[in-house]
């Protein structure tokens, strides 16, 4: 099997018509996954670009779920939903309810072994128990016993950002991290947070990445220069995984 | 002897990070931040102090040219037993110390300024910029710069500037252009001093300053503790120690240090709680600035301005206002992250010390081994002391080490306002 682009769009950034646009050309140009992030009140762990759009869609984007489903309608292949687990605690049995109701394949909180690292096992299985994957956010700090212990049950694939924050091309060493865990990792491997630059791509895609996953650079496209750019950039990613 | 002193000076630094119990916390931004602070830290620090500071590799090889730089400065420091200590206290336990006063700045800060200002040189910069409160940061910031041929300006806080003058006056010597903070040099400078043109000056606007002077003039900014960068480089010490450990021929059961932003604690702890040698290692902080006892395990920023990201820490909260003892180093609101970490996950304990504690400390110490040590470094050996005087009623031959991360020659004005006072 070739490797997997994960591809990531805000919901409803920037406007719901150019949103569904985006979504439709991400199929087109060959997405494998899709990964939705639903707003939260707090982007802890992301950069100034998708905190940007959460501001943007946060503006007129008052229920999430009609666009949720909308999006389900239109796509066939797996939808991962991105969201802090903090914001969705105090009503977290009524929101997984509702993303399974309408087919939501999983969900990713990239706050989960983080801040709730001591509870991580309750949490998954709370989420699978609604009939959702549960997808497992871990990065370079996570210490190596509990990569090899959460990548065997983090479900479809193991998340692994390798920068502290979205979009922000800390100088980190791609392939030294990925070469690292590789061996550590007994699921699918899939590699995210400021990847866009096309070096890094391929360093992380040698050192044994199944995938990539790309968000702030589709942002930032439709920022410049509208849905289209961004569609042309999910071409030319799987372009670059094709080269694999 | 030289082949000897090679031999003990490592060849990597000890990064802990990947040997924590637990996940790091990564820094984050604020909520409604109007900037990416950590966007900031890719405009002010070098490049590779950065890519060191989010490593997860467990050694970093050191510099050819920053070894030969840790040579010049007298590294490996001496570890010294403490046998005078040791009779005094009549304590069956064997005293050892790591002298970081040794260094020609008087404190362990040096092992971080070198290699800082070494990669900011390697990048083709020719200028660094730091704030310092007592100095003895910008002390080994302005030698740094000066053995790179660099040229350094330093914001020293306003009432330090004056009532430190001596400290001043070595930063001059090596080169380094000191200004008492708040300034006109920078927007924020003028800002403060607009609102109280007497403004006594803060550890939080200096730095302010600084990050801002740096980035007006494409210069870079050192950091000097907190974050995990510095303590990787202070790695130096315990790793240099555990060598000397061998040579002498005695395993560590107790490793004390003191903690201002851990950063001399963890350099010199964090390699044996890595290598698993040692049983106990004991934080020492200030009984007047109660973070360990009171501080909250939370999200904060490690400066007063929030102008660095937030981490997340052991924390009195960015606005603290310490309380005017001393030990000016230990006056810090927050402990690095990954020694908040260790010390929450029960691996490392604390302790706290009141003023007239470790008055009594510095100066027992002072009339055993005939060294002034730095009043930070005083609370270390209130800890030791206790830790043999246990020992003895215990009888237990414990083997206790600890870092004297710096001397207190520069502080003699504090000490003799400290006998005045506390003989009142």
């Amino acid at each position: 099997m070739s490797r997997i682009l994960v591809s990531y769009a805000t919901l409803g950034y920037p406007k719901e018509r150019e949103y569904l646009e985006f979504i439709d050309g991400c199929i087109r140009e060959g997405s494998d996954i899709l990964e939705i992030g639903v707003p939260p009140k707090y982007a802890k762990y992301d950069g100034p670009v998708i905190r940007r759009s959460y501001k943007q869609v946060s503006t007129w984007l008052k229920d999430i779920w009609p666009l949720l489903k909308e999006t389900r309608n239109r796509v066939k292949i797996p939808i991962i939903i991105l969201t802090y687990l903090e914001d969705w605690l105090p009503i977290l049995d009524d929101f997984l309810s509702n993303l399974s109701k309408i087919g939501i394949d999983g969900i990713l909180f990239p706050d989960l072994l983080i801040d709730y690292v001591d509870e991580y096992e309750k949490y998954v299985k709370i989420i699978r128990d609604h009939g959702l994957k549960a997808v497992i956010f871990t990065a370079p700090s996570v210490p190596d016993p509990m990569i090899q212990k959460v990548s065997k049950i983090s479900d479809i694939f193991l998340y692994y950002g390798v920068r502290p924050t979205t979009g922000v091309p800390i100088p980190v060493s791609v392939d030294s991290l990925i070469t690292r865990i590789r061996i550590l990792v007994n699921n699918k491997l899939v590699v995210g947070f400021g990847l866009s630059d096309v070096e890094d791509m391929r360093k992380a895609l040698r050192a044994g990445a199944d995938g990539i996953a790309i968000g702030t650079a589709y942002i930032e496209a439709i920022e410049k220069g509208g849905v289209q750019d961004a569609i042309n950039l999910v071409k030319y990613f799987r372009g670059v995984l094709n080269e694999f | 002897m030289a082949i000897e002193r090679e031999e003990i000076l490592p060849k990597y630094w000890y990064n802990i990070i990947p040997d924590l119990p637990k996940p790091l916390p990564p820094p984050r931004d604020p909520p409604e931040a109007e900037f990416s602070r950590i966007d900031l830290l890719r405009k002010i620090m070098p490049k590779e102090v950065l890519r060191q500071q989010f490593t997860v590799e467990r050694f970093i090889k050191i510099p050819e040219e920053v070894r030969e730089a840790y040579l010049n400065i007298g590294r490996p420091t001496p570890l010294m037993r403490a046998k005078r200590l040791e009779e005094m206290l009549n304590t069956p336990a064997k005293i050892y110390f790591k002298f970081e006063g040794a260094t020609p700045t008087g404190s362990h800060k040096i092992n971080t300024a070198l290699p800082q200002a070494y990669f900011a040189r390697a990048e083709g910069v020719n200028h660094v910029v730091t704030e310092t409160g007592a100095g003895q940061w910008g002390t080994a910031v302005a030698l740094a710069a000066r053995m790179y041929n660099m040229e350094s300006t330093i914001f020293m806080v306003k009432v330090s500037y004056e009532q430190k003058p001596q400290r001043r006056t070595v930063m001059e010597l090596y080169g380094g252009k000191v200004y008492a903070s708040p300034t006109n040099l920078t927007e924020y400078g003028k800002k403060v001093l607009a609102e109280n043109p007497s403004h006594p000056g803060s550890l939080g606007v200096a730095m302010s300053e600084a990050i801002e002077y740096a980035l007006a003039n494409n210069y870079r900014y050192l950091v000097g503790s907190v974050l995990d960068v510095a303590i990787l480089h202070q790695s130096v010490i315990g790793q240099e120690a555990m060598k000397q450990m061998d040579i002498l021929g005695d395993e560590p059961d107790i490793l004390i240090g003191c903690v201002g932003g851990g950063s001399n604690f963890g350099g010199f702890a964090f390699p044996f709680l890595g290598a698993k040698r040692g049983e106990k290692f004991i934080a020492v902080g200030s009984y007047e600035i109660p973070k360990f006892s009171q501080g909250d395990y939370m999200y904060d920023f490690p400066d007063s301005a929030g102008l660095l990201p937030m981490v997340k820490m052991i924390t009195l909260g960015k606005d603290y206002v310490p309380p005017p003892i001393y030990a000016g180093g230990l006056r810090y609101h927050g402990a690095a992250p990954s020694l908040s970490l260790l010390i929450r996950q029960g691996m490392i304990e604390w302790r706290e010390y009141s003023e007239p504690e470790i008055f009594e400390a510095a100066k027992l110490f002072a009339e055993a081994q005939g060294i002034v040590p730095a009043p930070e470094s005083a609370h270390a050996i209130k800890a030791v002391i206790d830790e043999a005087l246990k020992a003895k009623k215990n009888n237990e031959k414990k083997v206790i080490v600890f870092n004297l991360s710096g001397h207190g020659l520069l502080d003699l004005p504090n000490y003799e306002l400290m006998m005045k006072r506390l003989s009142k």
